[in-house]
């Protein structure tokens, strides 16, 4: 038996010194977990690839404290279990200072007792569920807006669209859950009377069932929170049940030029909430960086539909970084301190960290914009609202 | 394997924290652990009495929610003025009911889905599994649905003033290799027993089995119940090591994670499950540790467990089985005693 | 009342598409006895070759499914002989274990190639949809039942009316005996996996258009076959789609009047039900039992 098992225990302990041993000394590294593989696997590498593009940005303009930045991306295959085995490898084994993850609110949400075991700070980049900052978890750091930050600034726009009834069709999951309570929570506080609240598995693609029932409760408006597979087949299935309301898609993983290019003529008359618009990029806060970001998107010929989540990888870095530049070393703790000073001219704006969460240990929460943008005749526009 | 061999590789996997620094592995080594007391229970149901259940990861994730459960506390409202509740609870009393509770779903499920057999009971257990998780989803003021309970405490033993805290790796791999041992050894125990032949007659040949007077829906459902107790408390350790537990515990790929290891370590012997764990605990490690691409990774794996198959059809001990006893230049009679009948048709 | 219509409208419709994932695994896991992990990627097999063909070569809509549902014969049949034809005669879980390893190859192949982003199909067909008065429904999904209906009904009739399919049967009732008489027992086996694999990949072909065409695409519809075929019995056609039908309507009941959130527990739930009630299943075979 030992015949078998000491050469591949040897084998994984030479691998593994391998990958550590041939990295020199002079690059500070910064871990990455993300679902490059699984159910979330397109979202994952978009967000993989706007990291690389801020490393690589990073270290031609000289690294930071005099040293380059080396990125660790680690694949959570979409799985809980494996996302706390990514965050054990990258911080036990390559001793990573900051994390950048996990994508969903249930990767976040499961890797966030192993932050508070080792110390170490995460840069939260995607993940929406209110929980994530409110537990009490101070190694979090989120620079995506909570659901409950997107209904609200949603609420000017409910008179203005003259919303009187609302249905919500969301995924059964944290971040479908989540959006769907806090905007309906917002749309009663605003008088708005709530139909039907129909939830599916975030894996359906058949949603006749809940169409149906949404079209009997005669709503003016339904809200969809799903990632943007899900969201182009509702807008398909939702035109073949000639289900004639307006359709209004929250949570920001929702790719318009996708829409646009899969569910073709249904996408028209859609309404998209989004963290950064791409179509108009001289709206956003930082126009330039936008503008950067973007044309360094298409010289790499990554999918132009994904810069929508790529985004959230390029700033995820960049804050990572300031965090280590402004603590002055590569040391969790001091990182984690001075990441409460960090202001980070982003893609998602002006980014800086106000306190969330049971007093003593908050976690970061940055108050990033949040657009609304609609699909006329096969193109992206802004709201005449 | 003698004892004496067994003794020394215990001992030799009891040193692991004194000598390995690095804690990465050592996480490895006891989410591999883990496992394997799963695969072992599994090995008891599919190796020893030949039943596939592919919903095995039910028990786990029931020993695991009930573990969290009973040591965070509950409440719910079974009807809409009575409600049911529970104060928070130490967490090793959590453990025992964890056991328990999938123990009894075990006595359950046993009953009710041995009344069909072969494909057919493959797919009865991918059913009870799936609804265990949509139940698990959806009833969200017991579970919490997908937001998950999370700071599940830490294993704690003792009494005032003196406390031995398994929030420690090497605390926790240690005992993972001791719950490794007693499942070890419950399950040698149990299939050298009357009940263990019988379950062996009745995989070898159910009809025959039956006809000599084996109750064999009772050894069925007694090898279930100790099977799902165990696996219900690998799921108990699981739940307080990770400190998070949400519906995607019951995902899939983990029965096939526990069903890799038992079929290609060996099913129906004792060391197999733990042979196959343990290559198959380490593989994904190995592939993280090479630079190529994470879909890659999934295909030399797939690749991986079908070679061992085409190789090892019977598995990688019954193979080094044969192995050493053909070495050893046995008569052949003693060759064909060691290794496991072929599998019948 | 028109909600009512409607939902049992959907059902049918979806039945159709059930019915259709149910009939390729019944053959290959009712019939072969073979746990086919591989059912859901050679649907999505279907999928990308009609992607690949329709999209990318710009052959026509219709070639295109024909040309995907023989190219998932030739994969089905490649993947019997390299994979299966050397474990005849094998434990249920030996075959399996190896079905689940081409399952995690196939998967990591199509994310490999196509990358994870969904990609969607264009059809030929009016892009409004046929209304009835209340009711409503797509000309694409009604051309999907249609096709359905007819791969259902030629499966029948291969099975239960040609020499082919008689020797299908016989070689899985008795192995021995059916050699004896003559038939080439390889082959069957090929020919019968073969067949499964082509209605699978006909099943993503037409759905591709319907959904959006992904890597993990299959791994639903592979849970949805299975509870298909258990509700409907092991190996017979009739059975299966019955149970795609039966699926289809306790789903969209489910969703329709009790929750949306168990839509998807609906099929197992039913399962278990109709074990504690009757342990013989819906159709009842003496087989099933022992």
């Amino acid at each position: 038996m030992r015949k078998l098992i000491g050469p591949i225990a040897t084998a994984a302990i030479l691998a593994g010194s391998l990958a550590t041993g041939a990295v020199a000394q002079e690059t500070i590294k910064i871990g990455v977990t993300q679902p490059l593989t699984g159910a979330f696997a397109a979202s994952g590498n978009y967000v993989a690839q706007g990291a690389k593009i801020a490393e690589d940005e990073i270290n031609k303009a000289g690294g930071v404290l005099g040293k380059k930045i080396q990125l660790i991306i680690e694949d959570n295959k979409s799985n809980p279990t494996e996302a706390v085995s990514t965050v054990e490898k990258l911080i036990e084994k390559d001793k990573v200072p900051v994390l950048m993850g996990a994508w969903s609110s249930t990767l976040t949400l499961a890797v966030m007792p192993k932050l508070q075991e080792y110390r170490v700070p995460m840069v939260v980049e995607t993940s929406s569920s209110g929980k994530i900052t409110t537990s009490g978890n101070p190694y979090i750091f989120r620079i995506s807006p909570t659901s409950e930050m997107e209904a609200k600034a949603f609420q000017p726009l409910v008179a203005k669209m003259g919303i009187k009834k609302a249905d919500f069709l969301y995924t059964n999951n944290d971040f479908g859950i989540g959006s769907g309570a806090e905007y309906a929570k917002m749309l009663k506080a605003n008088g708005v009377k709530i139909g039907v609240m129909e939830t599916m598995d975030p894996k359906a693609t058949d949603f006749s069932a809940q169409l149906a029932k949404i079209k009997a409760a005669g709503g003016d408006t339904l809200f969809v929170t799903t990632a943007v597979e899900q969201l182009t087949l509702i807008l398909k299935q939702a035109k073949e049940q000639q289900l004639k309301v307006r359709i209004v898609s929250c949570g920001g993983s929702n790719s318009p030029d996708q829409l646009i290019e899969q569910a073709g003529a249904a996408a028209n008359g859609s309404y998209h909430t989004t963290f950064f618009p791409p179509w108009f990029p001289e709206v956003t806060k930082n126009p330039d960086v936008s503008k950067r970001y973007m044309a360094e998107w298409k010289k790499r010929g990554h999918n132009v539909g994904g810069l929508t989540e790529g985004y959230r990888g390029y700033d995820g870095i960049y804050v990572a970084v300031a965090g280590i530049k402004a603590a002055g070393k590569a040391d969790p703790e001091a990182i984690r301190k001075a990441l409460w000073g960090v202001h980070v001219k982003g893609v998602y704006g002006d980014i800086s960290f106000m306190k969330q969460g049971p007093a003593g240990k908050e976690s970061g929460q940055n108050v990033p914009t949040v657009y609304l943008v609609e699909i006329k005749d096969g193109k992206v526009v802004k709201t005449s609202f | 394997m003698s004892r004496l061999l067994v003794s020394i590789l215990v001992a030799l996997l009891a040193s692991v924290p004194l000598w390995l620094t690095d804690f990465y592995y050592l996480h490895v080594l006891i989410v591999t652990g883990i496992f394997i007391v799963a695969a072992m229970s599994l090995n008891l149901l599919l190796g020893y009495t030949g039943q596939l259940s592919l919903g095995h990861v039910a028990f786990f994730g029931i020993g695991a929610y009930t573990s969290a459960l009973v040591s965070l506390g509950f409440e719910v409202h079974i009807l809409p003025d009575v409600t049911v509740g529970m104060a928070p609870k130490p967490v090793w009393f959590a453990m025992l009911c964890a056991t328990a509770v999938a123990g009894l779903t075990g006595y359950a499920i046993g009953k009710l889905s041995f009344r069909v057999r072969g494909a057919y009971f493959v797919i009865v257990s991918i059913s009870f599994a799936e609804v265990v998780r949509l139940v698990a989803l959806n009833w969200v003021e017991l579970t919490q649905g997908p937001m998950a309970l999370n700071n599940i405490p830490a294993l704690t033993l003792g009494f005032d003033g003196f406390e031995l805290s398994f929030l420690r790796k090497p605390a926790f791999y240690l005992l993972v290799l001791t719950m490794l041992v007693v499942c070890y050894v419950i399950i040698a125990r149990l299939v050298n027993s009357r009940a263990g032949r019988a379950m062996i007659a009745l995989r070898e040949n159910e009809s025959l089995a039956m006809s000599v007077g084996i109750d064999v829906t009772r050894y069925l459902v007694v090898a279930t119940v100790v099977s799902a107790a165990m696996a219900g408390m690998a799921g108990a350790l699981y739940t307080h090591y990770i400190r998070i537990v949400d519906p995607d515990i019951f995902l899939f790929i983990y029965t096939v994670t526990m069903v890799i290891m038992v079929v290609t370590g060996g099913k129906g012997t004792l060391a197999g499950p733990i042979v196959g764990g343990v290559i198959f605990g380490i593989v994904p490690e190995v592939l993280r540790g090479m630079e190529i691409r994470p879909e890659v990774q999934w295909i030399a794996y797939g690749v991986l467990m079908v070679l061992v198959v085409y190789f090892l059809p019977r598995g990688i001990v019954p193979a080094i089985e044969s192995y050493m006893s053909s070495r050893r230049r046995a008569p052949k009679g003693e060759a064909v005693a060691v290794a496991p009948e072929a599998p019948q048709q | 009342m028109g909600e009512l219509v409607q939902h049992l409208l959907n059902a049918t419709i979806l039945g159709g598409t059930y019915a259709l994932l149910g009939i390729g695994l019944t053959l290959i896991f009712g019939i072969m006895r073979v746990v086919n992990f591989t059912h859901g990627e050679l649907y999505a097999f279907g999928a990308y070759c009609m992607y690949a063909l329709a999209m990318l070569l710009g052959v026509n809509f219709f070639v295109a499914l024909v040309l995907a549902m023989i190219l998932g014969a030739a994969l089905g049949a490649v993947l019997e002989i390299v994979l299966l034809s050397r474990l005849r005669g094998a434990d249920i879980d030996t075959t399996m274990l190896v079905m689940i390893g081409a399952w995690i190859v196939m998967q990591n192949t199509e994310q490999l190639v196509w990358s994870g982003v969904a990609l969607s199909i264009a059809n030929p067909f009016p892009a409004d949809p046929l209304v009835m008065g209340p009711l409503s429904v797509s000309w694409n999904r009604v051309f999907v039942f249609a096709a359905a209906l007819l791969l259902i009904a030629g499966t029948y009739h291969l099975v239960n009316r040609t020499r082919l399919g008689k020797a299908m049967r016989a070689t899985f009732q008795d192995r021995d005996t059916a050699a004896l008489m003559g038939i080439r027992i390889d082959r069957i086996h090929t020919a019968t996996f073969a067949l499964g694999s082509s209605l699978a990949a006909a099943a993503g072909a037409l759905l591709g258009p319907v959904f959006v065409v992904a890597p993990t695409m299959g791994d639903l519809a592979a849970s949805k076959a299975f509870a298909i075929v258990i509700l409907g019995g092991l190996g017979s056609v009739t059975g299966a789609t019955l149970g795609g039908f039966i699926l289809a309507f306790v789903e969209e009941i489910g969703a329709g009047y009790i929750s949306s959130g168990y839509r998807d527990a609906m099929g197992f739930l039913l399962i278990i039900l109709i074990l504690l009630v009757r342990p013989t299943g819906l159709f009842a075979q003496k087989e099933r039992i022992g």
